[in-house]
């Protein structure tokens, strides 16, 4: 199981468009957003100064992106290539492939969080406590099972031509109308009450209230969890069939 | 126990039968040719054996066991159609993952070694040719030293000297007593790599022996000699002919028994020039066991 670990992230930690889409963007988009909008005025939203803000939005956006498309794109392309049937009749059970590929999605998420914080650090003096940066790191670790699970159904459901762009759009609308790209505060309110729904704008507010110095909201928690719920039973279903 | 038990499978896609009611049971230690034209349902039936594909009535069992189980413990090894690798790893990482995945696999280096694939361990798998892709798949058959090796058209597309190369390399695997099942459409594979060669056609098995016998089966031997203006009339009602071809000035005499024919044939007061028995390639009896087949 270690083993199948370690290859399904060393595939993608080689992946140029990883490393540029999963890592360098988020970082750039950081460096350029944070010196356009920089100043200590508070969001009214999120009580949080820009440089915070647009850190714990592009750290959001970069676990988001990390996660759907090393599962998304990357099983619809297993399943065309006829890997997973390769795998099928290796000792490897369906079951570990599942549990294996979400745990590598999630994880392939951290590098942007760590980064974009240091980026935070080293360009916008931005100081937190070390606690915070622990509890920022590990709940947008956890807080990226939805969307593991999302990818899950896309690659599962989606051929490799299809799972590109359905993975690209839903990774662009959950960013976007999850406050990630520009503050939920200047966003017209049919989208801010739509987005209260979403799973993108619960998982970076657990970054934004902790940054903020306060516990994530139960809400937040609880539309996650929902959303985890909901999309893992409906990937999980699709995977069987797919497998 | 067989290694490989097939009982009464069956499979269509829609209304196309892709395998009828097929029985196949497989010794340990046999290494077995499925033959057939593209399009006989060979590749429906590896499928079933390795449990890739539900069968609508039957039951396949290897080792005892069904396919997902035996897969499971590490019995089974297989190179199936359309596989390529996943990309940004390099030979020796894939290969030495799927060795890891089984309880007692071969060394890696006896693998890499074994699959001729010493010298390009360390090559991404992106930057193999097809045929270098082709013995990295082999290698992750062998990798964990599986009692069952099943190769669906293991060398399709290699070139006759990777073709040859690759034979070597799976008859030594066999000959520690390992059970192998292929599947290929050349018949000088099936003649010169199994013990064993069944042929299917059109969803069925049509015929089922060693490659001697399926030569035998499908109309044994010839005896053709010079007839020149002599008339070939009675030739038909010789000892053990079966057919009679006259051409050309040669006459063809079909039989099972090239001797009695021989030893008949001069007593019939023809001059007999130019005498020749021939033993059909395999190619046809493969060709007349399959007739009426689809073409594609």
């Amino acid at each position: 199981m270690l083993n199948y670990l370690r290859l399904e992230l060393l595939q993608v930690l080689r992946d140029r468009y990883y490393l540029f889409f999963a890592l360098a963007l988020p970082v750039a988009f950081y460096l350029l957003w944070s010196s356009i909008f920089a100043g200590d005025r508070l969001d009214p939203v999120t009580g949080l100064t820009s440089s915070v803000d647009i850190m714990i939005s592009m750290a959001s956006y970069g676990a988001l992106g990390a996660t759907l498309m090393s599962t998304g794109v990357r099983l619809a392309a297993e399943r065309r290539s006829g890997w997973l049937r390769q795998l099928r009749v290796t000792p490897l059970t369906p079951a570990t492939v599942i549990v294996v590929k979400t745990l590598a999605a999630m994880s392939l998420g951290l590098p942007a969080v760590v980064l974009v914080g240091l980026a935070s650090v080293l360009w916008q003096g931005v100081r937190l406590d070390p606690p915070q940066w622990v509890a920022i790191t590990a709940l947008l670790w956890v807080g990226t099972l939805p969307f593991a699970a999302l990818g899950t159904l896309i690659g599962s459901l989606a051929g490799p031509d299809a799972a590109q762009p359905i993975t690209l759009g839903a990774y662009f609308g959950l960013a976007v109308a999850g406050g990630m790209w520009v503050p939920l505060s200047v966003l017209p309110q049919v989208i801010r009450d739509v987005a209260a729904a979403l799973p993108s704008t619960r998982f970076a507010e657990l970054g934004r209230a902790v940054a903020a110095g306060h516990a994530p909201p139960v809400s937040a928690g609880i539309v996650l969890a929902a959303w985890t719920a909901a999309l893992g039973v409906l990937a999980v279903v699709a995977y069987r069939r797919a497998w | 126990m067989d290694a490989i038990n097939v009982e009464g499978v069956a499979k269509s896609y829609g209304s196309v039968q892709a395998v009828v009611q097929e029985s196949l049971r497989v010794p340990t230690g046999q290494v077995v040719a499925v033959l057939g034209p593209n399009g006989a349902g060979k590749s429906t039936l590896i499928g079933m054996v390795l449990g890739l594909v539900a069968p609508d009535a039957g039951h396949v069992e290897l080792l005892g066991r069904s396919p997902a189980e035996a897969a499971a413990r590490g019995l089974v090894g297989a190179m199936i159609q359309q596989g390529e690798l996943v990309p940004n790893l390099t030979v020796r990482e894939v290969v030495g993952f799927v060795r890891g995945l089984y309880p007692a696999p071969m060394p890696l280096d006896d693998v890499l070694e074994l699959a001729g694939l010493g010298e390009l361990a360390r090559r991404r798998t992106g930057r193999l040719s097809g045929g270098q892709a082709q013995r990295v798949r082999f290698a992750m058959a062998v990798a964990g030293a599986p009692e069952v090796l099943v190769l669906d058209e293991p060398t399709a597309a290699l070139d006759v000297e990777a073709r040859r190369a690759f034979w070597v390399a799976i008859r030594r695997y066999a000959e520690g007593g390992r059970t192998v099942l292929f599947a290929t459409h050349h018949l000088e594979e099936a003649d010169e790599n199994a013990d064993r060669v069944v042929v299917v056609s059109r969803g069925r098995i049509v015929a089922d022996g060693t490659p001697a016998e399926i030569k035998r089966r499908a109309g044994g031997r010839t005896v053709r000699f010079r007839l020149g203006d002599q008339p070939a009339a009675g030739l038909e009602k010789l000892p053990e002919v079966t057919a009679v071809e006259v051409g050309g000035g040669f006459v063809t005499l079909h039989t099972g028994d090239p001797d009695t024919v021989v030893a008949s044939l001069y007593s019939t007061g023809l001059t007999i020039r130019d005498l020749e028995i021939t033993t059909p390639a395999l190619e046809d009896a493969f060709l007349s066991l399959t007739a009426g087949g689809p073409a594609c």
